[in-house]
């Protein structure tokens, strides 16, 4: 049914430039601000989602043994480059959150996955056609069907288990709903928010206009670098222009103009060149285990891991490691979280507050991340099959994320998982190969100056301590 | 049998100091057990030279350093060392041995030692305005002065640049090498009337050096714009006219020389003196040694010389050299202001939230963490190319290294090796197996 805006609706207009419709009524029970929330939370579990399992995908890839091993580096760096405007997109969407006055979403799997509006069911596993197809099928255009399409379509299917839905729906809808004057109010876009949401200039680290990340695709010259899109939204104009963005930037509302810039072509290329390889595709990926998780009894306390393919880690130093990994997931996600709890006061220039550091340790723990998955993909998941499957990063979601009310409880939460992290740490400092025990040694290190600095904020004022000289040891 | 010789180092930087007793040898290295914080010093064997005799009176390891002696900084006095290349290809150190084999006694080696200041002169364009000192030819063992002279100074008028002492081999230690210890340090002015006897009226001169009347310096501004010497950094009045201080660093030449077999073999090395270190601990991101790194091996590296242990020094190098910086203050002054004066206004350069401090020291830290891993460096995009220094963009302003000045002028770039080392990793695998292997 098409409802009738308010005339002149620079929303509506802008959003009729776009080629979509306006929105049908929302769903039972949710009025329609409640209902662009629930698409935004939606998103941003899809967005956080899609991030990771293409991270675990670019950490399979191995180039030792194929033909041609720069293009396996340069499909690698270019997943890489995709997890990251992933990121980007995820980013946008708590922008989009906070712009509405609702609560942000860092979480995974709290919605069913046999929405029409879920691409497919999450799942950590190596790169194979099977992936690649299911993330090139969940980014594909609406207009995509020739002969290759349908191939691709049949394999996702497959791999799946279900046929995988288009993102590209959901940010459809999203315009729609976002569109319609009569859903969402220009009053219920506040910006005032602005000051809290993350901002390009602080979270974008350079990646924009193939400034970043270029170096690593040299064998794929074809492709571009990552762009990291993070807007900040604080009218309805910019809300519909990132949604808009965004969407372009996975698959497209309609075929893109600039092919490569999408999502959906550079799986596409990279689908392409490793079906090139025949069975030598096998050569070029890690024989990572599905699902890895430290949940030795079945699906983690974490989420709804489909238990028929869930891997328990069970080689002592994998563990040891997987739990380590989980914990600066963890803190990763309270160090994002938290960042926008904090404003950006644009009046302040004199008086720094911690928000600057936490986006910069989310950065660290982003590091992070990527060591410890070096340290994972190396180790087989099970001591008793040493050629076996290997582990790989279990990306297990924590028990809650959600942050305290207050500052000090807040900082508490921080140090909460630091020392949880110590635990491991202490474990791994004596045992293991020389890279690994180098690197917790450092991070234990790392961690202390980090403990140090909380207890002040804890203690004082909520704002960075001053510098002391040498760093806590 | 003795076929060349060599001075080794080639290249020796003395720092000032005013402090009797040159300073103790150490090493700074990374302490294991802390591989995030300061940089351990660590005493190591140093020679003491006995003044009298020229002779090396004891070699000992310090039980603790000092820096300072009296109140006065203690100079860094390097040795430079005389080695042959024998007939056979070995470099060996010259040694009273190996002189006696050859039918010589360290009598026999001559020294010659020339240093410059040329500040002035390269500002001025005056030849007149170059000082020079000239110890002569020597081989006995005294200390002898370098006396900069200079032809606009005041008649009997010097500026001390420190001294050299022929090390006089001895049993214990045999070895041919010389010594340099350079100047305290100090300014000296200039006048247009005859400076009178005693202490200069300006508390910063030691003495009242260079006649005014007969040179440029006293009052130059700068005005050539062709100049690579970055402009107007001496001191001036508030017009930019030089209030004509000039001071005791200098660098030069060190030569020896040795006839043996009625054939001279000689060798030269280079000496230089500047400010002592006052953060020992710590090594700047960019140095005199990359410089001739890559002047000598050229700008890029072969596949064997990228490693992961040489880009982690540069990111540790990276982190002292943030360590020391108020980077909330460059954010908005430094680099940030300076750009002002290029058609941009003193926008900060980073968003002001990142600039914090700690929070940038901590986030270099994170990154030397993860490096020790064995993960591939990620960040070759975000360096700053040769050919990007006077990108005024915010994203050219924002490239590492940020908020920092290189010789020219423009925003600092590390050399186009350093920048080929962490690439050529980059490019390569993303994880090293913890067994080592690349993959």
């Amino acid at each position: 049914m098409l409802r009738q805006s308010p005339a002149g609706d620079a929303g509506l207009e802008q959003a009729r430039l776009a080629g979509v419709e306006p929105a049908s009524p929302p769903p039972p029970e949710l009025s329609g601000r409640d209902y662009a929330i629930f698409l935004l939370r939606l998103a941003a579990e899809v967005e956080h989602g899609l991030m990771v399992q293409y991270l675990f995908a670019a950490y399979s890839l191995d180039g030792r043994n194929a033909p041609a091993q720069a293009d396996v580096r340069a499909w690698q760096e270019t997943i890489l480059g995709i997890a990251k405007e992933e990121m980007g997109h995820l980013v946008t969407v708590q922008n989009l959150l906070t712009a509405l006055s609702a609560p942000l979403n860092f979480n995974r799997e709290e919605f069913p996955h046999d929405t029409v509006l879920y691409p497919f069911g999450f799942r950590l596993q190596p790169v194979g056609l099977g992936s690649l197809a299911t993330y090139i099928c969940a980014e594909s255009p609406a207009d995509w069907d020739d002969a290759e399409a349908l191939e691709i379509k049949a394999r996702a299917q497959i791999d799946a288990g279900t046929p995988v839905n288009r993102v590209g729906a959901l940010y459809a809808e999203l315009l729609r709903v976002l569109g319609d004057a009569t859903l969402v109010a220009d009053r219920d876009f506040d910006p005032l928010s602005v000051a809290f949401q993350a901002s390009w200039d602080e979270w974008g680290r350079g990646y924009r206009e193939g400034q970043r990340g270029a170096e690593a695709m040299s064998g794929l010259p074809q492709l571009p670098a990552p762009e990291l899109l993070i807007r900040e939204v604080g009218s309805r104009a910019a809300a519909l222009d990132a949604v808009e963005q965004v969407g372009e930037q996975g698959e497209g509302f309609e075929t893109p103009v600039d092919d490569n810039a999408s999502h959906f072509r550079r799986f596409l290329a990279i689908y392409r060149g490793m079906k090139g390889l025949g069975d030598g595709a096998a050569d070029v990926v890690r024989p990572l285990a599905t699902n890895p998780t430290t949940d030795l009894e079945g699906p983690d306390i974490g989420g709804p891991y489909d238990p028929a393919t869930t891997t328990p880690i069970v080689h002592e130093q994998a563990r040891l490691w997987a739990h380590l990994f989980n914990l600066r997931y963890r803190k990763l996600l309270v160090n994002l979280s938290h960042a926008f709890e904090l404003s950006d006061d644009p009046g302040d220039r004199t008086t720094l507050s911690p928000r600057g550091a936490l986006i910069h340790r989310t950065f660290s723990e982003m590091y992070n991340l990527r060591a410890i998955s070096g340290q994972l993909v190396a180790l087989p998941i099970d001591g008793a099959q040493p050629d076996g499957p290997r582990a790989g990063p279990p990306f297990q979601v924590p028990h809650t994320l959600m942050l305290p009310s207050d500052e000090g409880g807040r900082w508490r939460l921080h140090r909460d998982v630091l020392d949880a992290s110590a635990a491991m740490i202490e474990r791994l400092r004596d045992d293991g190969p020389a890279g690994g025990r180098a690197y917790v040694a450092a991070l234990a290190q790392m961690d202390a100056i980090e403990r140090g600095q909380i207890e002040q904020l804890i203690a004082g004022s909520g704002r960075m301590p001053a510098a002391t000289g040498a760093p806590a040891s | 049998m003795i076929a060349e010789l060599r001075i080794l180092p080639p290249l020796a930087i003395a720092r000032f100091g005013g402090a009797p007793t040159p300073m103790d040898n150490y090493d700074a290295i990374v302490d294991p057990e802390e591989p995030l914080g300061y940089r351990r010093l660590q005493p190591v064997e140093t020679l003491e030279v006995d003044v009298d005799s020229g002779e090396i009176a004891r070699a000992f390891v310090p039980e603790r350093l000092s820096f300072s002696e009296g109140g006065e900084v203690r100079p860094v006095a390097p040795f430079l060392e005389l080695w042959a290349l024998t007939d056979g290809g070995q470099l060996e150190p010259l040694t009273i041995a190996l002189l006696q084999d050859a039918g010589a006694t360290p009598a026999h080696v001559r020294w010659r030692v020339q240093v410059a200041n040329r500040k002035a002169a390269r500002r001025t364009g005056d030849e007149a305005d170059r000082i020079e000192a000239d110890s002569g030819e020597l081989a006995d063992h005294a200390r002898h002065l370098l006396d900069g002279r200079c032809a606009n100074f005041w008649p009997g008028k010097s500026i001390p640049f420190g001294h050299v002492q022929y090390v006089k081999p001895s049993a214990a230690h045999p070895q041919v090498r010389l010594r340099f210890t350079p100047a305290a340090g100090n300014v000296y002015g200039a006048s247009r009337t005859r400076p009178a006897a005693g202490r200069p009226a300006d508390p910063n001169v030691t003495d009242v050096v260079y006649d005014g009347r007969r040179g440029r310096w006293l009052g130059h501004v700068d005005t050539d714009n062709t100049s690579t010497v970055p402009a107007f950094i001496y001191r001036g009045d508030s017009e930019g006219r030089s209030v004509g201080y000039l001071d005791d660093g200098c660098d030069g030449i060190v030569r020896a020389s040795l006839t043996v077999a009625g054939r001279t073999l000689s060798a030269f090395g280079r000496v230089g003196a500047g400010p002592p270190t006052y953060a020992p601990d710590a090594l700047p991101i960019r140095s005199v040694a990359d410089e001739l790194e890559q002047a000598l091996f050229g700008p890029t590296v072969t596949p064997s010389e990228a490693t992961l242990e040489r880009v982690e020094e540069i990111v540790r190098r990276a982190f002292e050299t943030v360590r020391l910086m108020n980077t909330a203050a460059m954010n908005r002054g430094g680099m940030a202001a300076h750009d002002r004066g290029t058609g941009r206004r003193a926008d900060p350069i980073m968003a002001p939230a990142l600039v914090d401090d700690i929070a940038v020291e901590n986030l270099h830290q994170s990154l030397l963490a993860a490096l020790r891993s064995g993960s591939a460096p990620w960040f070759a995009d975000a360096l700053r190319d040769f050919d990007e220094i006077g990108d005024l963009s915010d994203r050219g302003r924002r490239k590492m290294p940020a908020m920092m000045r290189g010789a020219d002028g423009r925003h600092l770039t590390l050399t186009r090796r350093q920048i080929d080392l962490i690439r050529t990793l980059v490019r390569g695998p993303v994880f090293t197996d913890p067994g080592g292997e690349a993959t």
